[in-house]
Order: C-alpha cells, then structure tokens, then sequence
C-alpha cells in the first residue's frame, strides 16, 4: 500500500535503547559526565593515575553496540580517539615536572606529564564519547522536535533544522561553483598564495548566492503564515520506545552508587 | 543622522533568523575549502563574522555558537570552543554598530582586535582543556616549541597568534567584497546593513 507524506516522514525504531526519547538520553549524558568527573578524582598507583576511566570508557561501545549502531559511532569516534592519542602522546612524553619515571634516549616520561596524559585523554574520550552516542542514535529531526516539545521557541528550533539543511546545500554549491571557477582558469593547485587566492572566488559567489536566496525565503515563509500567532500543528511526531523510566531509572542508581562509593573511599 | 537605537528582539527580524543557517554553512564550507586547498588556517569563522557584519552582535554570537555546535554533532571536541565563536561574533558585531569598518585604518583596528580577541579566548581553553594539542595542522609547531622547552603558554601564543592574525585578514576581506556586492535595495533590511551604504551626494 502506498504511504501518504505524513506517515513516510515518521521515524520508527524497533531498538529500544535507539528509540528513547531524546530529553532521557540527554540526562544519560549529563549523569555520565558527571560519573567522568567524579571517576577522574579516583586515583591509583605511586603517582596518582586516574585508572578508573579507562575500564569506564568501556561503557560507551557497550551502550552504542545494544543500541545497534556500533559502526556509526565507532567511525565518529575515530576522530576524537586521534585526538585523544595526541595529547596523550604529547603529554606523556614532553610535559616536564615531577621526578623522571623512564627515560630512552632523549624521551622521557616525568611523574606530572604522565598524571595529566591519562586523566585529560580519557576525560576527552569518555565525554565526547557519549555525545557521540547521542548524536549517532538520535536523528537531526528529532533532535529539533524534542527541542520544540521541551518549550523552544518554533523559530529557534526552525534555525536549527535549517541550519543542517543549509549545510548540505552550501556544501554542494561550493562545488559547483569551485568547478565553474576551475574552468574558467582559476588556479587550485600551486604555492600557498596561488591557493589562498583561488580561496575568494571560490567563496564570495557562494555567500552572495546565499544571501540572496533566503531574501527570498523570507518572502516565501512569510506568505505560508510562518510568524502568525497561535497554536502550530507538526507533521512530524516523536515516539517513545517504552524504556525511559526504567532507562533513567538506572541512569540515576548507577550515579549515586558512583559517588556513594567515591565519599565512602574518602571517608575510610 | 540620529543615532540608530538597536534592540535584541529588532536584530532577530525573519531575515537575521534566516542569516543565522547561512553563517553557519558558510563557517562550515570555508572550514572545508581550507582543508581541501591545504591552507594552513582554519578560516572557519568567516560565517560569524558576515552574520555579526550584517545584523550585529547577537546575530553574530547565535551563528557562531550553532556552528560549534553542530560541527560539534560530528566531532565533540567543537563544543569546548563554543565561546571562542560566540565572543568573535559579539566582537564583531559591536564593532560594526560602532561603524568601525569603514575606512581601511579602522580596518586594521578592528582586525587585530578581532584577532586578539579569539587568541585571549582560545588559549585558555586548548591550554586546559587539551594540553596545548588539539591535533590541528598548527599543533606540530606548538608541540615542537614545548618539546624545545618553551612554556606551554608562550608556545601556544607564538605558533596561533600568526595564523589566527592571517584568519582573520582573510575572512574579513571576504565579508567586505560581499558585502560591497549586495546592492542597497537588500542592505537596508538588515540590522547594520546601511553602515555600509554610501550616501549619495
């Protein structure tokens, strides 16, 4: 049977972890920065490692592999996890302070260089860890409408989504305006100044092309009533998968059982 | 000419809202244009800078903000340097009420403003936040000055200021040559745009 409009715009999502509502997964991921925080302070060893992040961090594939998009967020995740190596790297190995711990050669690894390595690196994994679990499991639209429900202005919550259609539109305009300029002679390859000149033509039509187009969305949203006042009704509606409480439920324990533990271990 | 009075709620007319998208896919594709023409800048708040050029300072800080947010969605790391984007917008934004881009000696003014501004902003936060690292192409040079002995504050100033100084050169000639192309009929909607009108005589 054919689908009408409104019902092929809908999102389903047979996974209920996937499927939470967007404003739960968003206090799973403030609980779980705040369980980083408080995670961080704990630390190991003669010189004070922050130990306890690395076994955490284990949490973040868990949570996206059960929410059935383990692929997407391990692509995104490569990219902070380059970062993540680079400061511990550059930390371990050239923050002086604190006594030598090994060296080889002319590298060598200092007590407060290796203290800020693991605990920084971690923190920036663990963090930006969970948002990328968020932002994989949760569609741009979505994200939008919960932004709407939660008491958004319709108009905000419409730069937002326009924001990410834009993005998408400028980026193909880009191209076609770098081929036009291509064959019109201008040159992309070359010393950097050959290149930094080939920067302007490339990227004034583009923004003027812009500015011009939403002069004239201005008329068209105007003529479809979009700043009327008074109630608006949406084509597009969220679902909640069943899961939140129980889903919040133990976002809350497993916090309070973290910095329960975390008092209990300054208090014995 | 009477002083022009300016409030939030005027500077966020229908096509300031719809200014705000357009700075922030131009941040992104000027961002992307760079790394594909091997530039060794950034040039990722040209954006922000015509958004706050053309409709002031708020305008200026909600694009910019947005865009680290959104480029945020893809890589997390963004979302720590929000205010770095917000503040050139705001800068940006008060510079253009106060009409300081119109001739070229309050150009290099507000240029080096600008750029003194993102570097105060920005260092504090890659310093704390990431060690001095951040893993972009000018990172190397920081990380080799720090391997030299260099403090990590000085490393960071000496290697960003010169880049972030060109950044901002080159992103403003780019919203000055727009802008001097739009022609006035469109201007005169926007929030500052008839700062940038010359008046016939």
């Amino acid at each position: 049977m054919e689908k009408t409009y409104t019902e092929r715009i809908q999102i389903h999502k047979t996974n209920k972890l996937a499927g939470l509502y967007p404003s739960v997964k968003l206090l799973v991921v403030v609980l779980y920065t705040v369980c980083t925080f408080v995670l961080g302070t704990v630390h190991f060893t003669r010189v004070d490692l922050s130990l306890l992040l690395i076994p955490w961090f284990l949490v973040i594939p868990i949570l996206c592999a059960s929410s059935g998009a383990l692929g997407k967020c391990v692509k995104a995740l490569k990219a902070v996890a380059l970062i993540a190596l680079i400061i511990l790297l550059v930390q371990t190995f050239l923050v002086p302070g604190g006594e030598v711990l090994v060296r080889f050669g002319f590298l060598r690894i200092c007590e407060k260089g290796l203290k800020t390595a693991v605990s920084l690196s971690f923190m920036i994994m663990n963090i930006a860890g969970i948002f990328v679990w968020l932002f994989q499991t949760t569609e741009n639209k979505e994200i939008a409408r919960a932004l709407e429900e939660s008491g958004m202005n319709y108009k905000a919550a419409y730069v937002f989504t326009s924001t990410l259609q834009m993005i998408d539109i400028l980026s193909e305009n880009s191209k076609t305006i770098m081929n036009a300029q291509k064959a019109r002679g201008v040159e992309t390859e070359g010393n950097m100044i050959v290149r930094a000149k080939a920067f302007f033509p490339s990227l004034v039509p583009l923004i003027l092309g812009a500015v011009i187009g939403s002069e004239e969305r201005v008329l068209t949203l105007e003529a479809r009533g979009f700043s009327i006042q008074g109630e608006k009704t949406h084509l597009f509606n969220l679902e909640k998968s069943g899961a939140e409480k129980t889903a919040a439920a133990a976002a809350v324990m497993i916090t309070i059982l973290i910095i329960a533990g975390r008092i209990a271990l300054w208090v014995l | 000419m009477e002083q022009k009075k300016y409030s939030i709620k005027e500077d966020f007319s229908m096509l300031a809202l719809l200014i705000i998208p357009v700075g922030v896919a131009v941040n992104f594709v000027g961002g992307q244009l760079a790394s594909i023409l091997k530039l060794p800048m950034y040039l990722d708040t040209i954006g922000t800078i015509f958004a706050a050029m053309l409709c002031g300072p708020w305008v200026g800080a909600v694009a910019g903000g947005l865009t680290n947010i959104v480029t945020g969605i893809a890589n997390p790391v963004n979302f720590a340097f929000i205010p770095v984007n917000v503040l050139a917008g705001l800068v940006t934004g008060f510079l253009a009420r106060r009409k300081m881009f119109s001739v070229w000696w309050k150009w290099i003014i507000s240029m080096l403003v600008m750029a003194a501004v993102s570097i105060i902003s920005s260092a504090p936060i890659v310093v704390l936040v990431y060690g001095g690292v951040t893993g972009g192409g000018t990172s190397i040079i920081t990380a080799a000055a720090m391997a030299a002995g260099a403090n990590i504050w000085a490393a960071f100033f000496g290697t960003e200021g010169i880049f972030t100084v060109l950044d901002r050169i080159i992103s403003f000639v780019i919203c000055w040559l727009v802008i001097k192309v739009i022609p006035p009929r469109t201007l005169v909607k926007f929030g500052c745009g008839s700062n940038y009108i010359k008046e016939s005589k």
